[in-house]
């Protein structure tokens, strides 16, 4: 059963997004105190109006109160959120998948009465998963096809005490940490340095102990609003643990969702791309628009067709995370599609939004137009998470076989 | 073939580099930094360049320059830009316009100009040719007389009264002389209808509006130049009346390309690479990973080899090209060399980044060179200085037959 059509629900999801972001994002995000790339205020009134949509709980499922979206849905739909403003984008798609993944796979019920609600009933809550640390070394790089010294070198401690959690160390690259409500914290369980596994631990943003910092500005900036958690002597209900101790299973039920950042990142090069047209159709230089001259017709079709087998590659990655059983039956091939997919996107989309930064001739690079802040955010993208070879070292790993269930690929 | 310099090159060449290490480089970020388009500009170094001959090295000495050749000029240019593009470009800018005054000015116009701009540290030179509505259609001219460059010059007895825009001009908001070319005759196409003025700033009816705000190359002041009845003297207008085009033909180049301009974005890109370069290298062997300094792992090796490799060959590029030039040889190198200097800083640049970013870095400076670079975008390496190179091409093989 090989089909590419999209059902219904997802087509008018699609329309009601892009009405969305045309009548009311688009036109907030490229506000000129907007296009300077290195600052931007978050748009917070287009958040809340998303919010409104339903799209903060889209991934979460209908029994719950959500839309009971499947990443391939999340897929277009933060695609075209993306297109207005990756910001919102980012934003909105950590807090989905983090409420899915919370509320519908991980928690208890007990869990799940305490947290679902508040989360529900309070359209500016947003969740956030905490797990990089400043001093952190999460690279694959010198460790290529060798056995790994310890799965996890976490150096943020939670020790029981009583009936609680006391969290100590710092967190830095936390998405939505500047607006979150609550956070899911990666720690290692006891000082113990044995190397077992992490544990995760929900905080609330009142936790006692608990300092929300801006980013070092040193550091990769990624989309959405970044921040850092301080957490000192951090108090949290002995409950707050998220499944079992040292066996936090957050981390690889993220994973399984990584296709959305690229349909993000496509968003990014489909705003440039819109652009390009737009203006090829208008601009008129050696007697023609320039969309008839030769040179920048092949330029448009050749981000075109980056866009379109970027997207191609995102949705077979993002298809195959929703159905696991194709992996099985050799529908899919074994593979490791969404880190496959996320080179080659990454790298197209940039290119892309170059080249149609170039058919604005020096309007490009000038910062009251879009342009230059589309190349710059699809620079971002192409860094974000693992860079680019990086990424090309896991997936050597797992073509290889290497530590590696064939099953686990879907998740990559 | 003999790749050694002379003593005065390499001398030249030193004076630069120490420059450039202690005084440009110091202030390369910060300058970048800075929001307001018009404030990234610094008066200070550009006086102390020019204290060193940087701003004046490419007049000839019979008219009190330092008549420097183009292989000086190129490794000046790419030692500057190596400590910071714009400011480098800022410089080679007044040489651009050195050699336009020494191949086209009347003498009696080189007395008029030349010698308040040896005299002065702040005196900056600039060419306004861009328009809105005008880009393309400077570079690859098409036959209709309605397209290109629209600012319009009436002769009023001794006077021409100029009135239109310019956008994107260099120098614009910090220049004090400039070469603008203005319609002289509106009803044939651009090339016969065009003529340049020697209009200096403070000309009755010239004013500046905007600088631009770009992402790159932020110190360098590209601005609007607006004329409301502006009144130049006949006796500034350079070469003949509707004759614009001979700066190139005057100059002895006959392929109808830019002598020194097409050299100049080349031989800042090659400083860029070699900036790139050293961050990239530096990062390799002070930052570790898993408890090794990066440069131990092969892929980070191959992006140095990828970097490197390719700097090289754009210098040897860029240094043929400049003797090609001081021995009179021309040929379409020069635009060739323009276009590859595209491709090289910008895929240099990218790799510095990525290597930086690897590393979980936000590196200030990698990502200044990224933006330096896409500038080459649309002034080297967009598709109409490509064609136009390819027809230099085309028009050299005609005329060797």
């Amino acid at each position: 059963m090989y089909s590419l059509h999209l059902s219904a629900e997802q087509l008018e999801m699609r329309d009601t997004v892009r009405d969305f972001v045309t009548r009311e994002l688009k036109p907030a995000a490229l506000a000129a105190d907007r296009l300077e790339a290195r600052e931007r205020p978050l748009l917070l009134d287009q958040l809340d109006q998303a919010s409104q949509l339903g799209l903060r709980a889209l991934a979460l499922s209908e029994s719950a109160g959500g839309a009971g979206a499947d990443n391939l849905t999340c897929c277009i739909v933060v695609e075209e959120l993306a297109a207005g403003d990756p910001d919102v984008a980012a934003v909105l798609a950590h807090t989905w998948t983090l409420a899915h993944i919370l509320f519908d796979r991980l928690m208890t019920q007990a869990q799940r009465e305490r947290f679902l609600a508040p989360f529900l009933d309070d359209p500016r809550c947003h969740l956030a998963h905490a797990y990089e640390e400043p001093d952190g070394d999460a690279s694959l790089g010198i460790g290529y096809h060798r056995p790994r010294a310890a799965d996890v070198s976490l150096h943020t401690t939670a020790v029981r005490s009583g009936n609680s959690w006391v969290i100590n160390g710092t967190k830095h690259r936390v998405v939505n940490a500047p607006l979150a409500k609550l956070f899911a914290v990666e720690v290692a369980a006891a000082p113990t340095g044995d190397g077992k596994g992490a544990s995760t631990i929900l905080v609330p943003r009142e936790a006692p102990g608990l300092r929300v910092g801006p980013e070092d500005s040193s550091t990769l900036r990624q989309h959405g609003a970044c921040g850092r958690l301080i957490l000192r002597d951090c108090r949290v209900p002995v409950e707050n643990l998220i499944g079992s101790e040292r066996q936090s299973a957050l981390p690889a039920e993220i994973k399984l969702h990584a296709s959305q950042d690229l349909a993000l990142n496509l968003g990014i090069g489909r705003a440039a791309y819109e652009a390009a047209l737009d203006y090829a159709q208008l601009r008129v230089q050696g007697g023609r628009r320039i969309i008839e001259h030769q040179a920048i017709g092949a330029k448009l079709a050749d981000i075109a067709i980056r866009l379109e087998v970027a997207r191609a590659a995102i949705w077979q990655a993002a298809w195959a995370c929703d159905h696991p059983a194709a992996y099985a039956d050799r529908s899919l091939p074994d593979l490791p599609l969404a880190r496959i997919a996320k080179v080659f996107s990454s790298q197209a989309i940039y290119h892309a939004a170059k080249d149609a930064a170039e058919c604005f001739g020096a309007m490009g690079v000038m910062r009251d137009m879009p342009l230059q802040k589309y190349v710059h955010d699809a620079l971002i993208c192409l860094h974000i998470g693992e860079a680019d070879g990086e990424t090309k070292l896991h997936i050597a790993e797992a073509i290889a076989g290497y530590r590696r269930a064939p099953t686990n690929l879907a998740a990559e | 073939m003999d790749f050694t310099l002379s003593n005065e090159q390499r001398a030249w060449q030193m004076t630069a580099r120490k420059f450039a290490r202690e005084e440009v480089r110091p202030i390369s970020l910060a300058r970048d930094a800075i929001a307001d388009p018009r404030e990234t500009f610094d008066w200070e170094i550009i006086r102390k360049g020019s204290r060193l001959g940087f701003r004046t090295m490419a007049v000839p000495k019979e008219w009190g320059g330092h008549g420097t050749d183009f292989v000086t000029q190129a490794l000046v240019m790419a030692e500057l830009a190596r400590a910071d593009s714009a400011i480098s470009k800022t410089f080679s800018q007044c040489w651009k316009w050195s050699h336009l005054i020494a191949a086209t000015c009347t003498d009696e116009q080189k007395r008029r100009f030349l010698a308040p701009f040896l005299a002065d540290d702040t005196f900056l030179l600039g060419k306004g040719i861009s328009e809105p509505g005008a880009g393309s259609d400077n570079r690859l001219p098409p036959e209709d007389p309605k397209a290109g460059l629209k600012l319009r010059a009436e002769r009023k007895g001794d006077e021409w009264i100029l009135n239109g825009e310019k956008c994107f001009i260099a120098n614009a908001s910090v220049g004090k002389l400039f070469f603008i070319d203005a319609r002289t005759n509106p009803d044939v196409p651009l090339r016969q209808g065009t003529t340049m003025f020697l209009v200096p700033r403070d000309t009755p009816g010239l004013r500046i509006g905007k600088v631009f705000n770009k992402s790159g190359w932020r110190f360098y002041q590209n601005g609007e130049m607006i004329f409301e009845n502006a009144r130049v003297p006949h006796a500034n207008i350079v070469g003949p009346v509707n004759g614009s085009d001979m700066k190139t033909q005057q100059a002895g180049d006959r392929t109808g390309g830019d002598l020194f301009g097409d050299l100049e974005l080349a031989a800042n890109a090659l400083g860029v690479c070699d900036d790139a370069c050293g961050m990239a290298l530096a990062l390799a062997q002070d930052r570790k990973q898993g408890g090794r300094p990066l440069f131990d792992q092969q892929l980070v090796q191959l992006k140095l080899n990828r970097m490197h490799l390719l700097t090289e060959a754009l210098r040897s590029f860029v240094m043929r090209v400049a003797w090609e030039h001081d021995h009179r040889m021309r040929s379409a190198n020069a635009g060739l060399c323009m276009n590859f200097s595209t491709d090289i800083i910008q895929e240099v640049t990218e790799l510095n980044f990525d290597l930086h970013a690897g590393a979980g870095l936000m590196d200030a400076r990698a990502d200044k060179l990224v933006r330096d670079a896409i500038i080459w975008s649309h002034l080297a390496g967009d598709s109409v200085q490509r064609m136009k190179v390819a027809r230099r091409l085309s028009r050299q093989e005609l005329s060797d037959l």
